[in-house]
């Protein structure tokens, strides 16, 4: 009997520091927040999370929370750049632990998830009344929206454009794209222009249409805008079904001719070596804003206006370009909304976008700094602007986002990689997305 | 024979039963001391994360909304029925079929050759063993190169040989076998040095005695070492297969499970559905039908590899 009871009390103590270990631990950090919060002295400590950029980016952040730092010298803000890869999986992990930051970084397609599962808050209020909604671009606005409530604020726009190589056009004896954005090229001309540019003899491909295959929300924010493009949309307005959208004709011709890009025309490779279109491998890119910070740093001899020229996106029936981007918002659990929003608020300001924008080179989310930065309506900046103030489109807002964009990547995998039969892969892939918008509104 | 056996215990217990209870107690408490540390972290960081996971199997279950709903078997009955799913359960298998019997042969291979101890031998057992030793993602990421159509090195050997290239990686018809080829590299090492480790264990005097009897090389590894060896065989076999139906780091840096799909294997299908399709119940109910089968093979393997031959 003694022997089992002092054994029962061993455990039991090995087994209570453990857990006293782990609790003392959180009520630690309970009442630092606490403390900091109400107490001692009034400081709040905000938390905020966000996906890690370049050197520049990193830079321009830490500037911004240092200001924001010297203007509120009761908040005090925990900046924790994240890397990409791991930002979206991190970010949910500690939302289901039931302790996220009180301020993040959200990737604009996906916030109709956040929102619908509610782990994020609605700023429509405060953007309303003091956001000066009417200065941010009208289709990135819409973007931050779900059922009609803003819950993310912009600071940049990102855009994509025509990447071309001059030095190949020249040697095949191809005449420049229009450089004026609202004049684009159209696909079918695109297309002449790959043939005579294609000699996969010596390596050189006529097109890579939208940034090869990759991963994660890449294939989605270059290849929906294809299908715009050629007057198709991915789902119906109210985004209940993508059935007659994504298999609508104008869908099927859109992905057609994406196939015979690959298939038919041979005009584009599946397999790219990494800087294709720097290495002179590729005639014409897809690219975006970031590209020119890339190719300038990483490929000084390759210039822009001598070696490369932008123009801007093609066209078939219509023009279009995606937009979105990575804007900030408030943790339903957040215990400082105020404060987080006070932050949020010189993020996204006048000042703070421009001091953003003027270090990164992106397209400001506020016509009024569009306005007042020169460069931004010179060439080759002012295509980006045009395209994301005049014919920029969102990518469908609905909480089975994740599905959808898992659907694109797929179907052009089938369709660019597999050679599937276009109408059948897109069949499968609109019974993909409506299985789960149905999931989602149950 | 028979008298003897039946005394000793009895007086073994007789003395002990007076002397040393106290000696017994305490030597029991001590090994329960020794087993408790270990034992309470298996139960908060496995058991329990397993009964809970196992929990939320039966719900629908969305990684950053709180609500959950019960939904019985209704997981596991759409996974049967996942075309997805099926195709990340077929990669597994076929990685595994073809991984468990070539890996083998070539570890086994490798460590007959290098049984014997010389200088070079041993040299040539660090050169097998450390691809074992670097980092998964640094060995995809240079084979990734190595593969790559235009600039790979594998293909710049093709080239000179006047073979013709391919595109490995972006091929769904080859990837796998791409992915497989990495894998092999990655383990055989490991396995060799376990075989190894049996072939030592093997007695010298029965190979002498087989010389005698005037058996050659051939059939000595077939009559000798092969049998004695089941065990060592058994384990590589049981732990390459629980290894390669796990398959995910590799993929998910070397093809990212495509293209194509081509190369998802169930348990990067399981990680892309829980964390980028934040559908927790979906991913844990595929993880118990995945840990079912991998313990029925288990089950099997063990059954048909049971070593009746003692030495």
């Amino acid at each position: 009997m003694k022997k089992k009871l002092t054994i029962m009390m061993f455990f039991i103590m090995l087994v209570g520091s453990l857990l006293a270990g782990c609790s003392s631990g959180n009520s630690d950090q309970a009442s630092d927040n606490a403390g900091d919060g109400n107490s001692e002295g009034g400081v709040v400590q905000l938390t905020f999370w966000r996906n890690a950029g370049n050197d520049v980016e990193n830079k321009v952040y830490e500037d911004l929370i240092k200001g924001f730092e010297e203007q509120n010298p009761n908040i005090k803000v925990k900046m924790t750049p994240i890397p990409f890869g791991d930002y979206e999986t991190k970010l949910r992990t500690a939302l289901a632990a039931g302790n996220p930051p009180d301020v993040m970084a959200i990737d604009s397609p996906n916030l109709a998830a956040y929102a619908d599962a509610g782990a994020i808050k609605s700023i429509d209020e405060y953007m309303k009344s003091e956001g000066n909604v009417d200065d941010i671009l009208e289709g990135t606005l819409s973007g931050m929206k779900y059922n009609d409530e803003i819950y993310l604020a912009p600071i940049v726009e990102s855009g994509i454009a025509m990447f071309y190589n001059k030095n190949l056009f020249e040697e095949k004896g191809v005449p420049f794209p229009s450089e004026d954005p609202n004049n684009p090229w159209t696909w079918e001309q695109v297309l002449e222009a790959a043939k005579k540019l294609n000699d996969p003899a010596n390596g050189v491909y006529g097109i890579d249409p939208a940034q090869g295959f990759g991963d994660g929300e890449g294939p989605a924010y270059f290849k929906m805008p294809i299908l715009w493009q050629f007057g198709a949309e991915v789902l119906s307005q109210d985004g209940t079904t993508a059935d007659g959208y994504l298999n609508s004709p104008e869908a099927i011709e859109a992905l057609q001719f994406y196939q015979d890009l690959y298939e038919k025309h041979k005009v584009a490779a599946v397999e790219l070596p990494p800087d294709p279109f720097a290495t002179g491998k590729v005639a014409i890119s897809m690219d975006g804003t970031w590209a020119l910070a890339h190719l300038k740093n990483n490929f000084p001899d390759f210039k822009l206006g001598e070696d490369f020229g932008i123009a801007p996106l093609p066209k078939a029936k219509q023009k279009a370009a995606p937009n979105g981007g990575w804007a900030l918002g408030i943790a339903s659990k957040s215990e400082h909304p105020e404060e987080a929003w006070k932050l949020i608020q010189y993020i996204t300001s006048y000042e703070g976008i421009k001091t953003y924008a003027e270090a990164t080179g992106d397209i400001p989310a506020r016509y009024s700094v569009a306005e007042d930065m020169p460069e931004l309506n010179e060439y080759p900046k002012n295509i980006f602007v045009t395209q994301a103030q005049n014919y920029a489109e969102n990518r469908p807002v609905t909480p089975a986002y994740p599905t959808v964009s898992k659907a694109m990547k797929e179907l052009f995998e089938d369709i660019g990689i597999s050679g599937r039969n276009v109408e059948a892969a897109a069949a499968e892939a609109v019974e993909k997305i409506d299985k789960e918008i149905k999931k989602t509104q149950n | 024979m028979e008298l003897k056996k039946s005394i000793t215990p009895k007086k073994n217990l007789s003395i002990s039963n007076k002397f040393s209870m106290s000696y017994g107690k305490s030597e029991k408490l001590a090994g329960i001391a020794f087993v408790l540390p270990i034992a309470v972290l298996l139960i908060i960081f496995m058991f329990y994360p397993m009964i809970q996971a196992f929990i939320i199997s039966f719900q629908d279950f969305n990684l950053i909304s709180q609500k959950k709903t019960f939904i019985g078997f209704d997981n596991y009955i759409n996974l049967f029925k996942d075309k997805e799913f099926i195709a990340s359960l077929k990669h597994s298998f076929y990685f595994a079929m073809v991984v468990v019997p070539v890996q083998g042969i070539i570890s086994l291979g490798l460590a007959l050759l290098l049984q014997k101890k010389s200088r070079i031998n041993s040299f040539f057992r660090t050169i097998y063993f450390i691809p074992v030793v670097i980092s998964t993602a640094v060995a995809a990421t240079v084979f990734e190169l190595i593969y790559s159509k235009d600039f790979g090195l594998l293909n710049a050997i093709l080239e000179a040989l006047h073979l013709p290239t391919v595109n490995f990686l972006s091929n769904p018809d080859t990837a796998m076998n791409g992915v497989i080829i990495l894998g092999i590299w990655k383990a055989a090492g490991f396995f060799m040095i376990i075989f190894l480790a049996g072939l030592n264990n093997i007695p010298a005097d029965l190979y002498e005695a087989a010389h005698v009897d005037g058996a050659g090389k051939i059939r000595q590894f077939f009559s000798i070492t092969l049998p004695l060896l089941k065990r060592t065989i058994a384990f590589v076999a049981i732990i390459t297969t629980i290894d390669a139906i796990k398959l995910s780091a590799l993929v998910y840096v070397l093809t990212g499970g495509g293209p194509s799909g081509s190369t998802e294997t169930t348990v990067v299908y399981i990680f892309r559905t829980a964390f980028e399709q934040m559908s927790m119940g979906y991913a844990s109910a595929a993880a118990f039908i995945l840990f079912a089968i991998v313990l029925i093979i288990s089950l099997i393997q063990m059954k048909l590899f049971k070593s009746d031959v003692e030495y």
